[in-house]
Order: structure tokens, then C-alpha cells, then sequence
């Protein structure tokens, strides 16, 4: 919100305080200064000036040296980056000394080493607009020497923008901010308090006049009617006023109403009398009924739109935008002005439905007080009568009353002291902060007091609503700190956590850069997912790109690997551990963290050392997997690969399922512009954990020599590596220790191995934990593994 | 005999002075000290010396043996020595490094949250987490949000067509603790991705990451909550960083502040900025929790707490001086690169 320094003046005399002394202020009672501009001029170090000549700055396509007359009958040299102007013009110069809106002080200094004696301005550097796009050119008439404030009489104002809390709409008006700044500051209020002496007569409508058929969500409406006005502008010091807080003056009577509300936060509105047919009917609108509003735009309400009609249609959404047919014209003779208390809730759902709002719909939708209706309708019919002339009924016509939205709260001394952390906080020190915020002491004892709670403070309706005030004004400052340990148990999000981050720990360690995508994906993309699980889809995304919550975290990294191939990289490492979202197949889903590697390029980046080194294969990133967790991988090949992939396999280890590796399609690489095959892999968190978990158990050291006998052998092309392994994991003989392959040849040609058939070389290991083998013994023992070999699988033995 | 051992023993020691490696000195021991070596050879002859002369030409003998034995055991040092020299002959100790296995690199939002877990660990808070698509009851009821509060709109926050949503703020998680909790107190923290209807540019993101923390116990208190913070962002941005409380509102806290950090930009004035909210456990959140558990374990009449969130993206970008958030989530090698450790 606008808050003018000038308006705000009219109710507190803020004199003493400077504008960062008052910023201050309001952002320790809770108001977020957002911004503060500085407008008009109060220095008399500005004056005319005229140009008498210039030339350009050597070495300088944008600055020029002007010579300057400023009336004190010797010219001055100023340096200036302005184009748009000529020899002759006159123009505003500050002189040094000068303290610009901003606080920015005019020095003498020197510009590129030419001296510099002052500053010619644009209207902006004179908080006049916002025209910064050339120095100010005045009028041919205007006496060279004379202070500019006398040519340009700007009321000098500080433009506040506020941030005021949804808990506080008490704040949303000049006054509201003053009563707020007089209870911070001590200083009294000075000036009218309107709303808390409202002296107009009051009548209960007629039901021909006002008929409220929607009690809830309107329970008061007031309305006057004055006669005989003549509509017209605004006179000088109301347009002021409004221009100062970004409010464009529209005539009189509606003028009157903003200023009614931005001066005391009543929202008022204004009928063309001679337009409505008929009294008020407050009343939900009908299915389907439209309006033609003050913005231009037809609206169709519904059921649950609260509108202020006449006898035929509605004249106004309530609360939130007066009719166009009934509004107030320069040719207006006749007004209704209306001034209400709707409830915040409906207000707000017709705003939001409509997309329409305004400084009225945002004041009613967050609280106003009930109790200053009558003021707002007073002190708006004593401006109409004494700008737009007329006369005024006497009496109010008034329909419902005026809701009690607030009562008394009892403040428990000792809680507030112990919740604040202030032991030494007195009873007397409390009381005297709630009465100076406007609170009555109803009665007290030694230790709780309760209070009469004044009508605008709508957010003051708990114990500990009392508090809060408390702590806002004595500040943390106030509060001594506290710190305390406490002995917490380990959670299982804590080893999660840690394991998570020991993870990425290695894998940082071994070149992987650790990626961050968004869980948001789109519709495409899911195309890379890996593990086959469904993401879900958001009802509504804000784009194409983001409609589904990831089911694997493979797509980001995908989307990661071609940003960076865009930007010429080729040897890629990105891992990603997170969450992913999966439908269940009867409705629900479920979240999972995962780790998703990628992989592609050359196994260790090149350098000087010699020729690019290989690229990576699918069993670099195996062995990648392997050395993650101490239990045996087993790696599965899958039966269907999706369209993106090839090689799909599922990983096990024991009998859990731990993840998905695959091959990028080559078509896909070709799409992201990979120059090397892409590897990609998901794992579970939780599988690949459970295989840590726990101390590792020592197992001895063996305490005999161990000796070892390789074995080559002939298989079938297609015969994959784990049935040999599977078939060494199941021997049983005593000597025997395990085995381990070392060599895989095959020859596309045919000449030196059948183009069906493969070479596998594996060493076997043996061992006695009681003595130290004979040669004999270890040669029978692989014998008969070997022989067995030859009976279990279609292996040749070349021996 | 004599003088043939003499000429021999001038002989060897020639051969060894022009042997140039292993093999040259080998082929002279075999020469003059092997089995049919000339020193051999002669001592073999000794058999036919006469008595009176045995003891001078044996004399002799031995130390011509000697002599070659020494000069092959010298020269052979001398040869060791000087290819000992050689040894790093040529290397160009200024060139590189191997790169091995290249570098890699934690991302800046992870450094960063492990910075806030093992700073907010040494004072006793345990993690904690929960689900991100979450249901409103979690999200905004439990947390004290009136049922027509703008954050729970369409164009505010995104939903599932079931009614779910997307969390927006880790504060749920406060929620999901205090439900399942056995016993007070509470002192936890949550990390994790929230997530609201905003437009991706340089300063937003639709997903984003917080850290949520929450104490409660019985007569936890405002200083609590102070000094909890202050320790934390003076650990995070240094010992001397000054730290501001400012009032402000959130339904589910009284009071609530908002906290600044005073800190330097580069060649800029040091300036307060804005980096987490925060506040006193407001009742109603507890008074919710008790309906929904069905005891009193949160009494409200003797139970308080105090919680506090903090954007970590933005923390991220204020410690780091990024000045685009969509760096954090487009992963550019150039860029994550500058954060290896």
C-alpha cells in the first residue's frame, strides 16, 4: 500500500522522526517497508539556468562541457551526459550543496579530469515523474537564478510502499497507520478520529428503501441520500492527495469515496439515484445474471455472489465494483451513497472467481471494522456537501446492524512471560503497552488482566493474540537468547540422510557431477523414465513442460546431459539423488528416493598425456553400480526394452530388486546430439542401504598360502557370463575358494575362434585353512571342478 | 708367473675401466675370475711352482683377486650411481596433473543444506520428513490456514486431481511429526522440496527447497527460538553476522518474525536481507494436532514450541553471489564445476 508522509502528517506530527527513523519504526512494529520515495523538491539549490554554450568532451561519444549561467553573473562549467538540448535552453541546475529527492548531495568533482561545478537534472532527478530520458527543458520565460521550487511548486511528500500483514487491516488507511505510529511513538493523534464520533442521525429503512436478504454475508447497510449536487473535478488539495498515492482523480463524488477510504479504510460507493429503479435490495445474485461494471467488462455471476440490486438488476457486485449504468457521471444531480459492512469470505471467493479486484474488494476481504461504517457515511456526506454542494438527508437509512466481531481477552502474566522469555517483564510494563495500543482494562489481579479489545483490532481475539502484541512492541532485542541442547535419538530419516549424502560423497569423488532437476516434468520427457513406474500428473500445471511429478529422475539427467552437450561437453557424469512419485494402480501413490546415474564418454577426461582415452562402456557403469554397495550384484537382462532404450536390465542383489540399467537408442542419443553411447542407471535408496547396513563382520585372515589355476574354455557366442559364474558360485568342493573370469575373446571373422563361439578364461582359487596345499591335491581338486564344468554347461576345456 | 699376474691384473683393471654397464663388468669377472677365467687359470698352475716360490706367487695371487674382486664391486657402485642420476631425467615436473577420474562436484544446494543439518545437529535436532504430495488437511487446516486463504487457490498451488496437492512449504512436516510423535519433546528438522504455482524466471521456481524446524517441549520460549537462530545463521554466515527479528504474520505461528542477515554484496554496502520466518507454535496448530490424535499430548495450556523455515535456494544464491535461481536446476558443468571441493 501508498502511504503519503504529507496525509500520514495530518493525523501525527512525525516531525521529529527522519524518514529511515520512521522506516525503522514500522518495520519493527511488523510492516514491511518495501520502498520509499522521495517526491518534490525542498532545496532552494536548484535554480534556473541557462545554457550559453557547449562541446563535446574529447574522447567522449555521450558527455559534453556546457557553460552555464545561473544568474550570479559569472558562468559555470558543468559536465553533462544529456543530448536533448541546445545552446540558449534553460533548464534546472543543482548546485553543489544540493540535496536531491534520495538524499543525493550535489558536489563539486570532476568528470573524466574536466571540473565539474553542479548537475543540470531530468524531471526524475527532481522527483517530478519518472521522465529520465533527458535533462528538463523549461520555458523561455523562466528568470535564470530563480529557485526552482518557486516554478515547480510540488508539495514536497515521502511515499512509503507498505507491506501491511493479512492479520492487520486496521492498517490499511492513513489514520489506521497514524493511530498505529501514535501508539509506538507516544505521540498523540491529532486532527479528526471520524469513525469514533459519528453524530448523524439514524433511521431503520423502510423495507421499500433497503431490504438486506442475505444477512450473512451482509449484515449492515447504511445508505444517504443527497440532492442537487453538481459533479465536477476534484478541487486541488483531494487531487493531490490521491495522485500522491497512485490514485487517478475521476470526478468529485467518486474521488470523495476514495479518499474517505484511504483516509480511514471505509469503503464507500456512490449511486446515480436517478438510475436505480426502486430501493436497495442487498441479495445473491441470480444464477447467470450479468453486470456491466465500472471497468468495462460484463461479468456473470452466480448463486454465491453477493450484489446490491435495485428493483429490476443488480447495480453493483457488493463490496467489490459499482455497476456502470448507475454509476456517477458529471451529470449526476441525485446520489445514493452507500457505506456497508459485507463479510471478508464472500468477498473474497467473488473477487478470486471473477479475477476482479479492487482497493475496496481487498479492504472488505480482509477485515473492516463494523463499527466505523457510520463514520465513513458522515465524514463522505460532509466533503460531497462542502466540494459538490446539494443537501443531505438528514437521517441515515439503516438496514441490519453492525456486527460486535471482537470482545475481551484476558491476558495470563506469567504464561506471557515465560512463552516471551522475559522473566523480569512487569505486569505494569504489559498493561502500559496494551493501553497504549488502545486496549481498556476491564479488570486485573495479580496475575491476569483482561481487556476490552477496540473494534479495528479484529486480529486481537486470543490470549495469545496478546502476546503477540507484546513481543511486537518490546522488539527481540528485549529478549534475552537461549540455547539448549537436547539429546535427540537418531531417526530413520537421519540414516537415510547420511547415507544418501555418503553416496554422493563418493560419487563426487569419482568425477560425477551431482545434478539437481526439477521434479516437475513434462509429458515427453517421460519417455526417459527407467523402471516403469507412472509419475502423476498435476490437474493444474502452469505449462507443457511441467505437468507430471517424476516417476524415475532418469529424464532430468537426460535433459541435464543435452544442455551440456549444447555447450560443447562430451564426456558426461551426472548423478541426481531424490525423490519420485509413482501412481499406484488403485489410485494413491507412493514416494521413494532414488539415485539415478549417467554416463557417457570417455572414461577419464584427455589431457596432455596422450590420445583421448576410450569411451565408456555399459560394464564401466556395472562396475560403477558394483563398488557402491558390499553385496554382489547380479544384473538381469529384461525382456523388452522401451523406445528410448536398449541393454534394459534389472539389478539384484540376493533376492531385492536394487535398479534399472540400460543403454540410451542410439535414434535418442542422435536426438541430444551424444557423440558417445549414453548409460544410464536408477537405483532404490533403500535397497542399495540395506546392503549396509550394520557393522561389517571381520572375517580371519587366512593363515596358509593360497594357489590359483586359470582355465579357458570354448562356450556357445550367446552363453552369458553369470551361468559360468552361477556354475563356480555352486561348488561345493572343500580346497576350492571361488573363481574369478579375466579374459572374453571373440573374433567376428571367424579366423581364430568360430564366429559362434567365445573364449572365456577364468582363474580358480584354492585353499586349506589348516595347511599349506601340496600341488597334487590343488590339480585334483580343479580337475574335478572342471570336469564337472564340462558336464553342466556347453563348454569345451581347452587344456 | 709374477709378472704375467701383474700384467693380467693391469689388464683387468683396464677391461673394467671401459665396461659401461651391467653386462660389460660381468664378462670381465667371467674373463679373469670365472672358471675358465685367465686369473683362474694361472692359480691353477700353482700346483708347478716351485716350494721356495709358493708363498710369493700366492701372495700375489690373492691380491690380483682382490684387486678385480674390488674394482668390479667399485665400478658396479659407480655404474648404479650414475643411472640412479638419470632417474628423472626429462620430466617436466610443471606439466599437469593425470586427471584420473576427472573432477566431480556436490551441487551448491546440497553443500549448503548439509552445512544447515550438521549446524542444526550439534544442537540436538533429529530429521525428519514426510510425504511432498500431501493432503490439505496437512498442508494448511492442521497449520491454522482459514479454508478461503488465496494460498490454497488454483492459481496459487498445484493439485491433484484427487484433491491432494503439491506441499507448499515444508511446514506440513511439522504436521506429520507431531502426529505420529510418542512423547514430547519434539526437536526436528526437515529438508526437503516444496512447491508453488509460480512462473520459472530468475528469482522463482516452481520447485523449490526449504528447511523446516520445529522444538516443542514445555516452556519453550521466544529467547529459545532467538538464540536457536542466531547461533545457526552465525555458524551458516559468520561469527560477527548481524541478525534482525522482524514482527510479521503466518497463520501458524504467534508471534512471527521474519529474519534478516546484515551481509556484504560483492563491492556493495552491507545490507539486511531477508532469509527465513519464523515464530511461536500458534495454539490452534496444537489444539488441531490433539483433535486429530485423540489425546492431549500437545495441552495447549502447558505446551510451547517455536518453528522456524528457510528458503535454501535462496540461501544458496546469497552465499554463493548466484544471481539467476535457474542456475541451480539446469545443472551446466561450468557452473557446478565452480563448487567442487
Amino acid at each position: 500500500m501508498q502511504v503519503s508522509l504529507s496525509w500520514l502528517s495530518t493525523h501525527i506530527d512525525l516531525s521529529s522522526y527522519t524518514v529511515p527513523q520512521l522506516s525503522d519504526l514500522l518495520t519493527f512494529a511488523g510492516v514491511e517497508v518495501e520502498g520509499i520515495e522521495e517526491r518534490g523538491l525542498s532545496t532552494d539549490k536548484v535554480v534556473v539556468a541557462q545554457i550559453q554554450s557547449f562541446v563535446p568532451l574529447p574522447k567522449s561519444d555521450k558527455l559534453s562541457i556546457c557553460q552555464v549561467d545561473d544568474g550570479s553573473g559569472t558562468l559555470r562549467q558543468i559536465v553533462c551526459g544529456a543530448k536533448n538540448f541546445k545552446e540558449g535552453d534553460k533548464v534546472p541546475l543543482a548546485l553543489p550543496g544540493a540535496v536531491l529527492p534520495g538524499g543525493f548531495e550535489i558536489k563539486e568533482g570532476k568528470l573524466r579530469g574536466v571540473d565539474s561545478m553542479g548537475m543540470m537534472c531530468s524531471g526524475k532527478e527532481l522527483g517530478l515523474g519518472e521522465d529520465h530520458s533527458g535533462l528538463l527543458i523549461l520555458d523561455a520565460e523562466a528568470p535564470v537564478g530563480t529557485p526552482f521550487k518557486k516554478l515547480y511548486p510540488v508539495e514536497a511528500d515521502v511515499l512509503f510502499d507498505l507491506e501491511i500483514t493479512p492479520n492487520r487491516p486496521d492498517l490499511l488507511s492513513h489514520l489506521g497507520l497514524a493511530r498505529e505510529l501514535a501508539a509506538l511513538t507516544g505521540l498523540p493523534l491529532k486532527g479528526e478520529r471520524h469513525h469514533a464520533n459519528a453524530s448523524t442521525k439514524t433511521k431503520k429503512a423502510a423495507d421499500e428503501q433497503i431490504v438486506i436478504k442475505a444477512a450473512e454475508a451482509c449484515p449492515l447497510y447504511t445508505a444517504r441520500l443527497i440532492k442537487g449536487v453538481k459533479v465536477g473535478p476534484s478541487p486541488e488539495w483531494l487531487r493531490v492527495r490521491l495522485e500522491s498515492i497512485g490514485l487517478r482523480p475521476i470526478n468529485s463524488i467518486v474521488d470523495i469515496t476514495n479518499y474517505v477510504m484511504m483516509e480511514m479504510g471505509q469503503s464507500l460507493h456512490c449511486f446515480d439515484l436517478d438510475k436505480l429503479s426502486g430501493g436497495i435490495v442487498v441479495r445473491m445474485a441470480d444464477e447467470g445474471e450479468k453486470i456491466l461494471a465500472l471497468d468495462g467488462q460484463s461479468y456473470t455471476l452466480q448463486a454465491d455472489d453477493l450484489v446490491i440490486a435495485d428493483s429490476k438488476r443488480p447495480v453493483a457486485v457488493a463490496g467489490v465494483m459499482g455497476g456502470e449504468e448507475t454509476g456517477v457521471t458529471e451529470a449526476t444531480v441525485n446520489v445514493l451513497l452507500e457505506a456497508a459492512y459485507f463479510a471478508p469470505s464472500g468477498i473474497r471467493r467473488t473477487s478470486r472467481r471473477l479475477g476482479l479486484s479492487s482497493d475496496s474488494s481487498y479492504r472488505f476481504e480482509r477485515g473492516m471494522d463494523p463499527q466505523q461504517v457510520l463514520g465513513g457515511s458522515e465524514l463522505a456526506t460532509k466533503l460531497i456537501l462542502s466540494i459538490a454542494g446539494g443537501t443531505a438527508e438528514d437521517v441515515v437509512q439503516v438496514a441490519g446492524e453492525a456486527p460486535a466481531l471482537v470482545g475481551e481477552v484476558t491476558l495470563d502474566e506469567e504464561r506471557a512471560r515465560k512463552l516471551l522469555g522475559t522473566p523480569d517483564m512487569s505486569g505494569d510494563e504489559m498493561h502500559a503497552i496494551l493501553e497504549k495500543l488502545g486496549l481498556t482494562k476491564k479488570a486485573a489481579n495479580k496475575h491476569e488482566s483482561r481487556w476490552g479489545i477496540p473494534s479495528y483490532r479484529l486480529d486481537l481475539l486470543r490470549p495469545v493474540d496478546l502476546v503477540e502484541e507484546l513481543a511486537r512492541v518490546i522488539g527481540l532485542d528485549r529478549v534475552p537468547s537461549r540455547q539448549v541442547a537436547v539429546a535427540s535419538p537418531v531417526e530413520a530419516a537421519d540414516r537415510t540422510y547420511d547415507f544418501a549424502m555418503g553416496l554422493r560423497q563418493t560419487l563426487a569423488g569419482r568425477g560425477f557431477y551431482e545434478a539437481q532437476t526439477l521434479r516437475l516434468v513434462s509429458e515427453a520427457q517421460l519417455a526417459d523414465s527407467l523402471g516403469g513406474g507412472q509419475g502423476v500428473a498435476v490437474k493444474n500445471p502452469l505449462s507443457e513442460d511441467h505437468t507430471t511429478l517424476r516417476p524415475s529422475i532418469v529424464p532430468g539427467l537426460v535433459a541435464t546431459a543435452a544442455l551440456n552437450i549444447r555447450q560443447g561437453l562430451h564426456r558426461l557424469r551426472f548423478f541426481e539423488i531424490g525423490r519420485v512419485f509413482l501412481a499406484l494402480p488403485k489410485g494413491g501413490s507412493r514416494e521413494e528416493e532414488r539415485l539415478a546415474v549417467l554416463l557417457s564418454g570417455p572414461v577419464s577426461p584427455t589431457s596432455w598425456h596422450g590420445r583421448e582415452p576410450q569411451a565408456a562402456d555399459v560394464h564401466e557403469l556395472v562396475g560403477q553400480i558394483q563398488n557402491l554397495t558390499r553385496t554382489p550384484i547380479e544384473v538381469r537382462p529384461a525382456k523388452e526394452n522401451s523406445a528410448n532404450y536398449l541393454l534394459t536390465s534389472e539389478l539384484r542383489a540376493g533376492n531385492r530388486v536394487l535398479g534399472w540399467i540400460a543403454q540410451m537408442h542410439p535414434a535418442r542419443a542422435r536426438a541430444i546430439d551424444a557423440r558417445h553411447p549414453v548409460y544410464v542407471a536408477e537405483l532404490l535408496l533403500s535397497a542399495l542401504r540395506q546392503g549396509s547396513t550394520g557393522p561389517a563382520k571381520f572375517e580371519e585372515l587366512p593363515r596358509f598360502p593360497s594357489m590359483t589355476r586359470d582355465v579357458a574354455m570354448e562356450v556357445p557366442v550367446d552363453l552369458a557370463n553369470a551361468k559360468v559364474a552361477a556354475f563356480f558360485a555352486s561348488q561345493k568342493h572343500p580346497l576350492f575358494v571361488g573363481a574369478e573370469v579375466f579374459d572374453v575373446f571373440m573374433d567376428p571373422s571367424g579366423a581364430k575362434i568360430a564366429k559362434d563361439r567365445k573364449s572365456i578364461a577364468w582363474t580358480l582359487t584354492y585353499r586349506s585353512s589348516d595347511k599349506t596345499l601340496e600341488t597334487a591335491e590343488v590339480d585334483a581338486a580343479h580337475a574335478a571342478i572342471l570336469s564337472a564344468l564340462e558336464k553342466t554347461l556347453p563348454a569345451t576345456v581347452r587344456r | 708367473m709374477l709378472s704375467q699376474l701383474d700384467s693380467l691384473k693391469t689388464e683387468a683393471l683396464a677391461a673394467l675401466d671401459a665396461a659401461q654397464d651391467e653386462s660389460a663388468l660381468e664378462a670381465v669377472r667371467v674373463n679373469f675370475l670365472g672358471k675358465k677365467g685367465s686369473v683362474t687359470a694361472l692359480s691353477q698352475g700353482m700346483k708347478d711352482v716351485p716350494v721356495e716360490q709358493k708363498k710369493e706367487v700366492g701372495a700375489k695371487l690373492n691380491e690380483v683377486r682382490t684387486a678385480i674382486t674390488e674394482g668390479i664391486d667399485a665400478k658396479k657402485l659407480a655404474l648404479q650411481a650414475a643411472q640412479d642420476a638419470k632417474a628423472v631425467e626429462g620430466i617436466d615436473i610443471t606439466l599437469p596433473g593425470r586427471p584420473g577420474a576427472g573432477t566431480g562436484a556436490l551441487h551448491p544446494l546440497t553443500q549448503i543444506r548439509d552445512l544447515a543439518i550438521r549446524t542444526l545437529r550439534r544442537m540436538g535436532f533429529a530429521l525428519a520428513e514426510g510425504p511432498e504430495i500431501e493432503t490439505e488437511w496437512h498442508c494448511f487446516d492442521a497449520l491454522n490456514t482459514p479454508a478461503d486463504h488465496p494460498a490454497r487457490n488454483e492459481k496459487d498451488t498445484f493439485y491433484l486431481p484427487d484433491g491432494r496437492l503439491l506441499r507448499t512449504h515444508t511446514s506440513s512436516v511439522q504436521i506429520r511429526t507431531m502426529e505420529a510423535a510418542k512423547t514430547l519433546p519434539i526437536r526436528i528438522i526437515a529438508p526437503g522440496s516444496a512447491y508453488r504455482r509460480d512462473e520459472i524466471d530468475a528469482t522463482h521456481l516452481s520447485v523449490f527447497n526449504q528447511l523446516e524446524g520445529l522444538y516443542v517441549s514445555q516452556d519453550v520460549s521466544l529467547g529459545d527460538l532467538k538464540g536457536t537462530l542466531e547461533y545457526f545463521f552465525r555458524e551458516i554466515f559468520g561469527a560477527g553476522t548481524a541478525v534482525r527479528f522482524r514482527p510479521h504474520f503466518f497463520p501458524f505461528t504467534e508471534p512471527s518474525f521474519e529474519i534478516d542477515v546484515k551481509l556484504e554484496a560483492k563491492g556493495k554496502d552491507a545490507r539486511w536481507i531477508e532469509i527465513a520466518g519464523c515464530g511461536m507454535v500458534d495454539p490452534a496448530v496444537f489444539a488441531e494436532i490433539n483433535k486429530a490424535r485423540g489425546d492431549n499430548l500437545f495441552d495447549p495450556e502447558t505446551t510451547t514450541g517455536f518453528a522456524f523455515g528457510l528458503g535454501l535456494d535462496r540461501q544458496a544464491m546469497i552465499m554463493h553471489g548466484i544471481t539467476d535461481i535457474r542456475h541451480l536446476i539446469e545443472n551446466d558443468v561450468r557452473f557446478l564445476q565452480q563448487f567442487a571441493a
